[in-house]
């Protein structure tokens, strides 16, 4: 099977500090690839490079067969998320939704039957009208989700979406995010410094550290790596419970 | 009970200087220590409407200046803000921005005076027009500096991704994050063309009289009822503009 989105030897410097170095990844159709890193290690640029948002110094980049380098982000299909849901406030919570199909002049009553479905999908139906600032942290981050997933995106780019919530909200939009990717069939790249979230979104895993990629042939590896510090959270845990029940 | 007493205070405060003048305007030979005026007439008011009357020419300069100042002003200072807030150098840009007020208008006047000259522009509205610009345009990219936050690159960022064009983004979303801003900044820079004479004065060497210009000859000549026309004339642009800018200027931070 021939991969979605083939990266080679992406590089890219800002004042001449190697930001990324020789990236190189694929990805297949219904693919969420969790790459794990610190802050400062590169994620943000690689996702922005992939979005179009940023142009690399060197390498390839092509989405289905077709090279992406020369392509502007308004044409990619790739949506990027910011951790921040960044909903337009002069627009409601339908209208935020249905933005990507405005932009396209998709028929008005195809337009409120998308978004009615989805809203209702993503239980927002009830808040259709709000203004932004009348949601909870939970629900902008839903209707930024849902303004992505209404053009249909070839490629969602996530960068630490839930990293702003509140844990118990975090897991909710993480168990969401689960459920409508596998519906929908999203591929996607989802950054995060979190590798709970990693295990839990990720279908595939990396590791991003100044500017090096690590890809993983599977979840096991991922955790055994010492990098990924997962060894010695659990390790960390096992003696809490140890310490917490003696007598076990 | 005491906020009602208070707003009433407001009210007498605003209104009253617009009562005086629209007495001053119809009174005839009003002076120290009457209360009111010996009597009254309306002559200063109908010649208004004579066909000679400087006045409602002055006034027609001065929107045309002044509204001219506003557009362009916000317009430039628009892109010049994120000119700025892109450049490498954003905080040396930002403060050359200042540069503008350390000198009075009035002095920015002389010295640009011989450069209006050269470029035949001296006592033209063009030349008028470019003095205000000079002081109008840096307080506009100042004021607009705010509308191109790391925030607002997000916005821009998220737009293009999601299928719009650089004009589409700046037209659905950019253009309407800074809407507030931009209104707040038409508002002001009207105000600061409306009401300028220094310069207005020095540039226009008595060929270009806007309303204020005006205002102050006929101060200086102690025609009071045309003053005090003039006055009323002057005041009642910015008071309609604060009336439609009501909504903004109250809103909550």
């Amino acid at each position: 099977m021939s991969a979605l989105l083939a990266v080679s030897q992406l590089s890219k410097q800002f004042g001449g500090q190697p930001v990324l170095r020789d990236i190189s990844l694929t990805l297949n159709q219904g693919d969420v690839l969790a790459v794990l890193g610190r802050s400062g290690g590169g994620k943000t640029t690689l996702l922005k490079v992939l979005a179009g948002l940023e142009t690399p110094d060197a390498g390839t980049l092509t989405l289905q067969g077709q090279n992406l380098l020369p392509v502007p982000p308004n044409a990619r299909q790739l949506v990027y998320l910011y951790q921040e849901p960044l909903l337009f406030p002069h627009l409601s919570v339908f209208e935020n939704v249905a933005f990507g199909l405005r932009i396209r002049h998709v028929a008005q009553a195809e337009t409120d039957q998308q978004v009615r479905e989805l809203l209702e999908e993503l239980d927002l139906a009830a808040h259709a009208q709000k203004a932004p600032n009348q949601l909870s942290g939970g629900q902008r981050q839903r209707v930024s989700f849902g303004r992505a997933l209404i053009i249909r995106p070839r490629l969602l780019l996530l960068d630490e979406p839930f990293g702003n919530l509140d844990a118990q909200t975090r897991a909710d939009m993480q168990q969401l995010f689960l459920r409508v990717s596998r519906q929908h069939r999203i591929t996607s790249l989802f950054v995060t410094h979190d590798s709970r979230e990693a295990l839990t979104v990720g279908t595939r895993f990396a590791y991003l550290d100044r500017g090096e990629l690590t890809n993983y042939a599977s979840a096991t590896e991922f955790i055994d790596d010492p990098r990924t510090s997962i060894r010695a959270e659990l390790a960390f845990w096992e003696r809490i419970q140890q310490t917490a029940s003696p007598s076990c | 009970m005491r906020s009602k007493l208070l707003t009433f205070l407001l009210v007498l405060l605003f209104a009253l200087p617009f009562a005086l003048l629209g007495l001053l305007a119809v009174s005839e030979n009003w002076r120290f220590p009457a209360v009111l005026p010996p009597g009254y007439s309306l002559d200063p008011l109908r010649s208004l409407v004579a066909a000679d009357n400087d006045l409602l020419a002055g006034l027609g300069r001065s929107l045309l200046l002044a509204g001219t100042v506003a557009v362009v002003a916000t317009t430039g200072g628009f892109g010049l803000a994120r000119a700025v807030a892109r450049s490498r150098w954003a905080a040396r840009w930002e403060a050359a921005s200042y540069l503008p007020y350390a000198l009075p208008p009035v002095l920015l006047a002389v010295l640009i005076q011989p450069f209006i000259i050269r470029l035949h522009l001296s006592g033209s509205v063009g030349g008028v027009l470019l003095g205000l610009l000079l002081v109008a345009l840096p307080f506009a990219t100042l004021l607009l500096r705010s509308c191109w936050s790391r925030q607002a690159t997000e916005y821009e960022q998220l737009a293009r991704t999601l299928g719009c064009t650089p004009q589409q983004a700046l037209r659905r979303v950019l253009l309407p994050l800074a809407w507030p801003l931009l209104r707040t900044t038409l508002f002001q820079t009207f105000l600061l063309a409306w009401f300028d004479f220094g310069l207005t004065n020095v540039l226009s060497v008595g060929k270009v009289r806007t309303l204020t210009v005006q205002v102050f000859t006929y101060v200086g000549e102690a025609n009071a009822p045309l003053a005090a026309v003039a006055s009323l004339l002057l005041l009642l642009p910015p008071a309609l503009l604060l009336l439609a800018n009501k909504s903004a200027l109250l809103r909550k931070p």
